[in-house]
């Protein structure tokens, strides 16, 4: 049975933890973008719709208290369709697309709401409280390294040079800045309200309203050079920096997944059928290579091949796991982020695959293209991939 | 009138002005700190700007970075209307009495009546930079002259003007000595005042000896460095400090305005000087003056020093002179003193003719720039870091020899000083019971050296030691109070040290009210006897070794747990051990410079004298209904595991090892003995000592696994080695508890047991043992 998208929208994605979003709640990021999405489908009664399901990779304090359900409520102004909050990491917002579809599939359900949201300003990296397991803190405290550490074993493992990552990095800056002016993201983007309360300089209270339309993340000031002087951040020696690694962020994202009947009952027209979705798992300390499973599963899944594809949202957590994903599956690196990466654009952990899949399907609908898969790899030695055929 | 100063303004925010700012919020004054305009959209640029690189000063300026942003900031055009409201305004503007009287024009409108103007002029005549003040203002105008750094620099001269309030003048004596900690010295309106006159005179006359002799730049700074009391800097180094350039304006300075100084010849800047002046080698601004770094093959920066004979730069090491040697085997600075003066050919007469000429130099200002010659010493002391001053250095070598030695040079010798040797007085300095007496040239007769009433020195009280070993002694200080002062080498503690605590005790204990641990050695104590550890575990004689760590748990503990209440001073370095002692004391009265660090990683151990149960006390002293609790364990943990130091009292404070509401520092070294006791008579009267129990949260489990996969992540990305690894993992062993599978509440002496057992088995590791070896060889941490 087929399961559609009907595409929705991202926010912009904001610099965490001093970006325009810096006091914006995640649940208010993803209300405003719900009730975009249902804006642009008027027809849709919200009360039909089965589930809303939230990919967040930190489920705790401002994003704890399943998020999700708190969504459903403040973005559709109904207490009738339930939430549900869904952590795979990086990928959650692309696995709760793949949720919603296999609920559909299953009979279970005709309208999903999918997508994602991450505010890493107000949460620490990882959560408020990190109690790993003893002992297995002693029998394999790989499984337990940041991402950074994962970062630097891959470009160890498979020799991704300093100067290849930056210079990754540096056309990651420069494709996302092209997209940014010729306007490629006008249509994937939600301006975003912000109300802020703040004190001045004589402490005296202050309201201000703010609106973002574009992404914070881009930098036309960045340089090889510049990138070049950066100082390893997870290693001594090391060739991991701020510059060639993706940027810590807030932003929210949402699709509708539908079944056929849904879409004749209400006279839609679909904009992608989903294909396939696949997980794997691998070393903890190779995380970053997690793509290097997951796509030949996912492509062989949606009875594709590789050449098949049009266009590749390959998520940049890392220039040095990025490049090795591209090298050792032999992708072409021109369809790869034609419009830039995380490493430009940022990487709001739960929301980023439904981020990207929001981009691919606009994008692919500009080069009038076919095929597109989204693919990231995912903490603690995942990876995960989707494919999407635009219609 | 009471006089009171609650705000401070600094008017000129340059290097001095800025830095100054801070050390009046260091000693809590609310301050502005106003500069000219310099850009109209941002007209507080220059003060802004000034603050910001003082927090990036290392040695940092602010004993705090929180207190750099409470220092006001503005302008000469926009803000001087708040210099109503203060109460002392420093100027501290460029050197030049046009400028300043151009400012003084400008400010003078917006002054109050009562206000308190000074200028941290180094040289320029207050009286004549005082003419420009209406007369109603006039006598409330002076020179207050601070050392940079200011935050270290001890010495504060000030100098009245004709027409100074009396009240005012003694007022900032005293102000500047018990709030900010300085040594105030009056001084007399004469050119460069005393520190500057005497201290650039001397540095001339070395530079003249080392022209015409045959020592190298090098060699110079060794026999002008910690051999005869002077800083490691000795004088080229602090020429490079100070300022080539600086250093020639103020002697022409001085020798345009002391055309009549029969020591003018001390005031002439050598050709050698003014060449490499006008090459622009002038110090550490500009990277190159008598020494400089440069890259060599390898690309490392190494050393080297400046040759002005030959135009060359030469290697640079280490030098140990092999002709001083039986001079460094003499501990006493005064008795190695006489044996320099004594020594025959290039070395003997060198020290003769600086030393001597140096003598002949302050002995001729009497009593041109001061009346007393404590002064002098004080200035020398505290402002250029000599260990003591020209006078004391005199007596130590003996006044008669050196006056014996100045006729056969053929130096003059001031007049005061025949007729003082005539009336059969030979010393400069004497004791009457605990007073201190000078010699005064104007009466021809000995008078006490006045000092404040807080003022406190250990060594003037010998007489009321009642318990004493090699390394310590017990001091009655009256009013029951006790002190138990270390003296042992650099106040390691070691078994006599540990003694000497316990013995303070039990006479405390006994007939006593309370014990302060204080003493006045350079530092506080760089921690255990490590010397003593280390041949200990090399025989592995770990009953004995047992036996040490327990004594010293048992005696950290008895300072929490005893009868009397215990009050810590400590001050300069607390390093290990000492650190420990600071956190078992009931109370801690600190010297704001308290330089407080568990460092004992840097030798492969953990704190093991009740350091890394503090820590984890601490910690959860501080847990509260609700708390996730990882991260101030965490905290904790990581400074051990660092091996961070604090850099003042205040930050000591910020990192657990004072505790806030309860401890207090004062910027005033000299008068913590006094302020420590009156604390301890006040804590005695109402004492009630703590009671012990399981009253530590140790997380366990909950921990530890943060703690190894910590490490784990470090040494993988190579930010440590295995070894670190090995201690990292036991010390977080330790700081939880152990692997207890939930939070448990426990007594300190479990964990002391567990961190004995640690220190034990990390002191049968033989990268820890190489690791204690070098430091003992070497002084410094290896990284193995």
């Amino acid at each position: 049975m087929n399961v559609y998208i009907l595409n929705g929208f991202r926010s912009p994605v904001g610099k965490a933890p001093r970006g325009m979003f810096r006091s914006l709640r995640p649940d208010d990021l993803a209300a405003q973008v719900v009730r975009g999405l249902m804006e642009k489908y008027p027809s849709i009664p919200k009360e039909e719709i089965e589930d809303c399901i939230v990919g967040n990779a930190t489920p705790e304090a401002e994003q704890g208290l399943n998020v999700g359900r708190m969504i459903s409520m403040m973005g559709l102004d109904t207490v009738r369709v339930p939430g549900m909050t869904v952590n795979r990491y990086c990928s959650s917002g692309l696995e709760t697309i793949a949720i919603a579809a296999a609920k559909i599939q299953a009979g279970m359900a005709d309208c999903i709401l999918a997508g994602g949201v991450e505010t890493m300003s107000p949460i620490p990296f990882g959560g408020w409280r990190v109690v790993p397991n003893y002992e297995v803190s002693t029998s394999h405290p790989d499984w337990y390294w940041g991402m950074g550490n994962t970062a630097e074993a891959v470009a160890q493992k498979y020799q991704v040079s300093r100067q290849d990552q930056d210079q990754f990095a540096f056309e990651s800056h420069k494709k996302a800045l092209a997209a940014q002016a010729s306007g490629r993201f006008d249509k994937d983007i939600l301006p975003i309200n912000i109300q802020e309360v703040y004190l001045d300089e004589q402490e005296r209270r202050q309201e201000k309203n703010y609106m973002l339309n574009r992404d914070e993340g881009p930098r036309a000031d960045t340089s090889l050079e510049a990138l070049a002087k950066l100082r390893p951040v997870f290693a001594a020696n090391g060739s991991v920096t701020a510059g060639n690694a993706s940027q810590t962020s807030d932003g929210a994202a949402f699709v509708l997944v539908v079944s056929e009947e849904f879409l004749k009952r209400h006279g839609l027209e679909p904009d992608a059928r989903f294909m396939s979705y696949h997980v794997s798992g691998l070393e903890p300390r190779y995380m970053g290579m997690g793509p290097m499973h997951a796509v030949p599963k996912a492509l062989e899944k949606a009875g594709l091949s590789q050449g098949d594809l049009s266009l590749i949202e390959l998520n940049e957590a890392f220039a040095s796991q990025s490049l090795a994903v591209i090298r050792e599956l032999e992708l072409n690196p021109e369809l790869v982020n034609v419009n830039g990466g995380a490493i430009a654009l940022g990487h709001p952990l739960g929301c980023t695959g439904c981020k990207l899949t929001v981009q691919i399907l606009n994008e692919l609908e500009k080069r009038n293209q076919k095929y597109g898969m989204v693919t990231m790899c995912v903490g603690t030695g995942q990876g995960a991939a989707g494919i999407f055929e635009k219609l | 009138m009471k006089l009171e100063i609650k705000k401070v303004a600094i008017l000129g925010a340059g290097v001095m002005g800025a830095q100054l700012a801070c050390l009046m919020a260091n000693a809590g004054l609310n301050v502005l700190l106003l500069d000219r305009v310099v850009s109209e959209e941002d007209p507080d640029m220059l003060a802004r700007e000034a603050l910001k690189k003082c927090g990036k000063m290392k040695p940092a300026p602010s004993i705090s970075k929180d207190l750099i942003q409470t220092i006001g900031i503005g302008n000469f055009e926009d803000d001087l209307s708040k210099l109503k409201e203060v109460d002392w305004v420093i100027e501290a503007i460029v050197e030049n009495p046009k400028i300043k009287l151009a400012l003084y024009e400008k400010v003078l409108p917006y002054l109050s009546k009562t206000v308190i103007f000074s200028t941290n002029t180094s040289g320029i005549s207050i009286n004549s930079l005082a003419e420009l003040f209406p007369s109603s203002l006039r006598n409330r105008f002076c020179g207050t002259h601070f050392f940079n750094p200011p935050r270290y620099l001890k010495l504060l001269e000030i100098i009245p003007g004709k027409e100074t309030d009396e009240s005012l003048i003694k007022f900032l004596m005293e102000f500047g000595e018990s709030r900010l900690g300085k040594r105030t010295v009056l001084c007399k309106d004469t050119p460069a005042f005393i520190a500057n006159r005497i201290g650039v005179g001397a540095i001339m006359h070395v530079f003249q000896l080392w022209d015409k002799g045959n020592f190298t730049i090098s060699e110079m700074d060794v026999l002008t460095g910690p051999i005869i009391g002077r800083p490691k800097t000795a004088t080229f180094k602090t020429c490079d400090l100070v300022g080539l350039d600086t250093l020639a304006m103020v002697s022409d300075y001085l020798k345009e305005t002391c055309p009549a100084d029969s020591f003018k010849a001390y005031y002439e800047v050598p050709p050698f000087v003014r060449k490499m002046v006008s090459e622009g080698r002038i110090g550490d601004k500009a990277r190159k003056g008598f020494y400089q770094k440069v890259k060599d093959e390898k690309g490392k920066l190494v050393r080297k020093y400046y040759d002005p004979k030959t135009d060359s730069l030469l290697d640079w090491k280490k030098e140990k002179m092999t002709a001083l040697a039986d001079a460094y085997q003499i501990k006493n600075l005064k008795k190695r003193l006489g044996f320099l003066v004594d020594l025959g050919g290039d070395l003997g007469e060198f020290y003769r003719e600086m030393l001597y000429g140096t003598f002949a130099f302050v002995a001729d200002k009497i009593p041109e720039i001061a009346d007393d010659i404590y002064k002098v010493d004080d200035a020398l002391k505290t402002g250029f870091g000599w260990e003591i001053g020209p006078f004391e250095m005199w007596d130590a070598i003996g006044l008669e020899k050196v006056v014996k030695g100045m006729n056969t040079m053929n130096m003059p010798v001031a007049n005061w000083i025949v007729e003082m040797l005539k009336s059969g007085n030979t010393a400069f300095y004497k004791r009457e019971g605990i007073e201190s007496q000078q010699f005064s040239a104007l009466s021809n007769s000995y008078i006490p050296v006045p000092r404040h009433q807080l003022f406190f020195n250990l060594k003037d009280h010998k007489p009321s030691i009642i318990w004493k070993n090699d390394d310590c002694s017990i001091y009655d200080l009256g009013d029951g109070v006790l002190n138990c002062a270390f003296h042992s080498k650099m106040n390691t503690l070691g078994g006599e040290v540990l003694e000497g605590i316990n013995a303070g005790i039990d006479l405390a204990e006994g007939k006593y009210k309370a014990l302060l641990v204080a003493n006045q050695g350079q530092n506080f104590s760089v921690g255990a006897n490590l010397a003593m550890v280390f041949m200990l575990a090399l025989e592995q004689e770990w009953d004995e070794l047992d036996y040490a760590v327990s004594v010293f748990q048992k005696t950290t503990m008895r300072l929490r747990y005893s009868s009397i209440p215990t009050v810590i001073v400590p001050h300069g370095m607390c390093f290990g051990g000492g650190a420990e002692v600071i956190l078992h004391g009931d109370r801690v009265h600190a010297s704001s410079e308290s330089y407080i660090g568990l460092v004992e990683v840097g030798v492969g151990l953990i704190p093991g004298g009740g350091g890394t149960k503090e820590f984890s006390k601490v910690a959860s002293d501080n847990y509260y209904n609700g708390d996730i609790q990882l991260p101030q364990l965490k905290e904790k943990y990581l400074q051990i595991a660092m091996a961070k130091v604090a850099t003042s009292a205040q930050e000591g404070m910020d990192m657990g090892y004072l505790k806030k509401g309860r401890d207090s520092f004062a910027l005033q070294s000299d008068f913590l003995i006094p302020q420590a006791k009156d604390i301890a008579l006040g804590m005695a009267s109402s004492y009630i000592p703590p009671v012990e129990g399981k009253n530590i949260l140790a997380l366990g489990k909950q921990a530890l696994g943060m703690f190894m996969i910590g490490a784990d992540s470090m040494e993988f990305t190579n930010y440590i080695s295995t070894h670190d690894r090995l201690i990292a993992e036991k010390l977080g062993y330790v700081i939880c508890g152990g692997d207890l599978s939930r939070p448990t509440l426990v007594s300190e002496q479990y964990l002391l047991d567990l961190e004995k057992e640690t220190f034990l088995s990390l002191l049968g590791e033989e990268k820890t043992l190489q690791r204690i070896e070098h430091m003992l060889n070497t002084g410094k941490p290896l990284r193995n």
